[in-house]
């Protein structure tokens, strides 16, 4: 890997216009390699669309994007994941009759050649499928169980570990962690920091700004679409971010309270 | 994460995995039951069923019906419908007759009849896939139209093949002690069995049934697979019509009247899903020997041939209900 100081992601300038509204105004967004970005906003400041941009899904108006200090265009997702970027996406893109397996090799199953006719390689398949959870500490007990019969944690890590199993050098996550009960909820961050301690840089997109202060190293606060605060994790709290996130000075002590003392109101 | 909750979700999970196994030939257990039921009842019932001659008879007359079943599983695993099997087989049959008649060798018939299959059903499938009509309103104009051209061909008369012709070889001709239609049937169906278990195709037939998105997000081209199930399912009409007129040695413009809701009905009966991403082909060759069954063997035993759809559509509607209850039960609703 290169040096800590050239980036892994850097977009400067990035503009979106949707008819009447500007969605994306003058954003950017740096990412370092290894580096767990969080970044959140309220409904409409243009988090998902900034992940669109870098996953090729939208095409911006004006800005730049550069990976690795090399500059890029995506003009779709074949793009950005030729790119090595991956997203996964909220609803998760999972095909319920088909099994473990086959959802992670969705698209590129291992192949044998039989009289020149490809059949899918079911063996080497499930082998590979094994090996990919075990790595990744995904658990799951049987690949051979169709995805429809696991809980919604387990869903969501298939997704992530297909994700992941692209070699990603960025991987996008649309709230990863919405829906899921506490334990499910630690699975998946643990999911997360497992994969960036391969070196790999993720985007964090969530609401749930409690799962920002276990995984993330940096916060990227959107406002309005546009960025008005960047802050180490180490420097910041909630009542902070809340406040980033409404534009103003919030009831920073209802929050406090909320998360301090762990009893939700 | 402590041990205990890792042993406690992996023993969750064993217990889906058992749960699923069951259920996933769950539809495949209670048809192969309804099969062995009637095959029992007519036996004892008649004394003629369980008899090798009749046995490969009902075989030579559902060889039209398995090989259109099997190829209509994939289309209704992927969330379709083709409701002009029925018509392609009515217009395959008459058109090789009358082609016969004018003279041209048999081979170039079958390979010319296979081809305007192929294309017939390629024309629904750009409409379904590339114009994203319902496969349903699609296929109901393909029933329409193609029974029609097929009417206006004969003027409703059927055109007679020569006795002696090669021609009726498929569909008259035994070898090795098996009529050479089941022969056929029998190719199609481990042909059918393999693609859909073994191959990509097979894989991406289900999951563009369970989500079309997810797959073509995954860099399938989604459009042409689907285009290709309707191909799959009008060339197999083709077959049977073929295989028809060889038998019957004419070709019938009111052939395979009602054809369409047989094959539906047992593909349906197999277990597999008219919503599409949960389809089997063990399942269907199992419903398509049901219905044939069941018309063989209410003739035998010397009730009204016209018993025949009333039993088959009481069967399919309790098989049906038998599956629905025991899937609610068992997969999460989402």
């Amino acid at each position: 890997m290169s040096s800590g100081e050239t980036y892994r992601v850097r977009m400067s300038g990035i503009s979106k216009r949707y008819n009447a509204i500007q969605t994306l105004d003058d954003v950017s967004l740096t990412l370092k390699p290894g580096e767990v970005l969080g970044l959140v906003g309220d409904n409409g400041a243009g988090k998902s669309t900034l992940s669109k941009v870098l996953s090729g899904a939208v095409i911006p108006d004006a800005g730049t994007i550069e990976i690795d200090g090399m500059p890029v265009t995506f003009n779709s997702p074949a793009d950005s994941r030729a790119a090595r970027v991956e997203m996964v996406y909220q609803d998760l893109s999972l095909c319920d009759t088909i099994d473990v397996a086959g959802n992670l090799f969705l698209g590129r199953e291992p192949r044998r050649h039989v009289a020149g006719i490809s059949f899918l390689d079911k063996k080497r398949m499930h082998e590979q499928t094994r090996q990919m959870l075990d790595r990744l500490g995904i658990v799951i007990a049987d690949t051979r169980l169709k995805v429809e019969n696991l809980s919604g944690g387990q869903r969501q890590s298939i997704a992530i570990g297909r994700a992941a199993s692209f070699e990603p050098s960025v991987l996008i996550m649309d709230e990863p962690t919405a829906a899921l009960a506490v334990a499910e909820v630690e699975a998946v961050l643990d999911l997360i920091r497992t994969v960036s301690a391969r070196g790999v840089s993720v985007i964090l997109i969530t609401h749930r700004l409690q799962d920002l202060f276990l995984v993330c190293d940096r916060i990227q606060v959107m406002y309005e679409g546009r960025n008005v605060a960047e802050r180490l994790i180490g420097e910041t709290n909630i009542e902070d971010v809340v406040n980033l996130i409404v534009g103003r000075k919030f009831n920073a002590r209802s929050a406090a309270s909320r998360y301090r003392d762990g009893a939700p109101i | 994460m402590s041990e205990a909750t890792h042993s406690a979700q992996s023993r969750r999970v064993r217990e889906a995995t058992w749960r699923e196994a069951m259920l996933a030939n769950g539809s495949v257990v209670s048809i192969a039951l309804f099969f062995l039921v009637v095959c029992i009842i007519f036996s004892v019932a008649t004394n003629a069923f369980l008899t090798s001659p009749n046995l490969l008879n009902i075989l030579r007359q559902s060889a039209p019906l398995l090989i259109v079943a099997a190829a209509m599983t994939f289309v209704i695993t992927t969330g379709g419908i083709d409701l002009s099997v029925g018509s392609v087989l009515a217009l395959v049959a008459t058109l090789s007759a009358t082609l016969l008649q004018f003279g041209l060798p048999w081979p170039a018939v079958i390979l010319a009849m296979l081809a305007l299959g192929a294309l017939l059903g390629a024309v629904q499938g750009y409409f379904v896939a590339y114009e994203g009509i319902p496969a349903f309103i699609v296929t109901l104009a393909g029933l329409s139209v193609i029974r029609g051209v097929a009417l206006l061909i004969t003027g409703g008369y059927s055109i007679p093949v020569e006795p002696g012709s090669s021609f009726t070889i498929i569909g008259r001709a035994w070898f090795l002690g098996v009529p050479v239609p089941a022969l056929i049937a029998l190719a199609i169906l481990a042909i059918a069995y393999l693609a859909f278990n073994e191959t990509p195709f097979g894989r991406y037939v289900t999951g563009i049934g369970a989500n079309a998105e997810a797959v073509r997000r995954a860099g399938v081209n989604t459009r042409l697979m689907t285009l290709f199930v309707y191909v799959i399912s009008a060339t197999a009409a083709a077959l049977a019509g073929i295989i028809i007129a060889a038998r019957l040695g004419s070709g019938s413009s009111n052939a395979g009247q009602g054809f369409e809701l047989e094959v539906i009905a047992a593909v349906v009966l197999g277990g597999t899903s008219l919503f599409g991403g949960r389809g089997t082909i063990i399942g269907t060759v199992l419903g398509a020997l049901t219905v044939a069954v069941i018309g063989n063997g209410l003739i035998l035993a010397h009730l009204s041939p016209f018993l025949t759809p009333i039993v088959t559509g009481t069967i399919i509607l309790i098989a049906i209900w038998l599956n629905f209850r025991l899937f609610r039960g068992a997969v999460r609703s989402r």
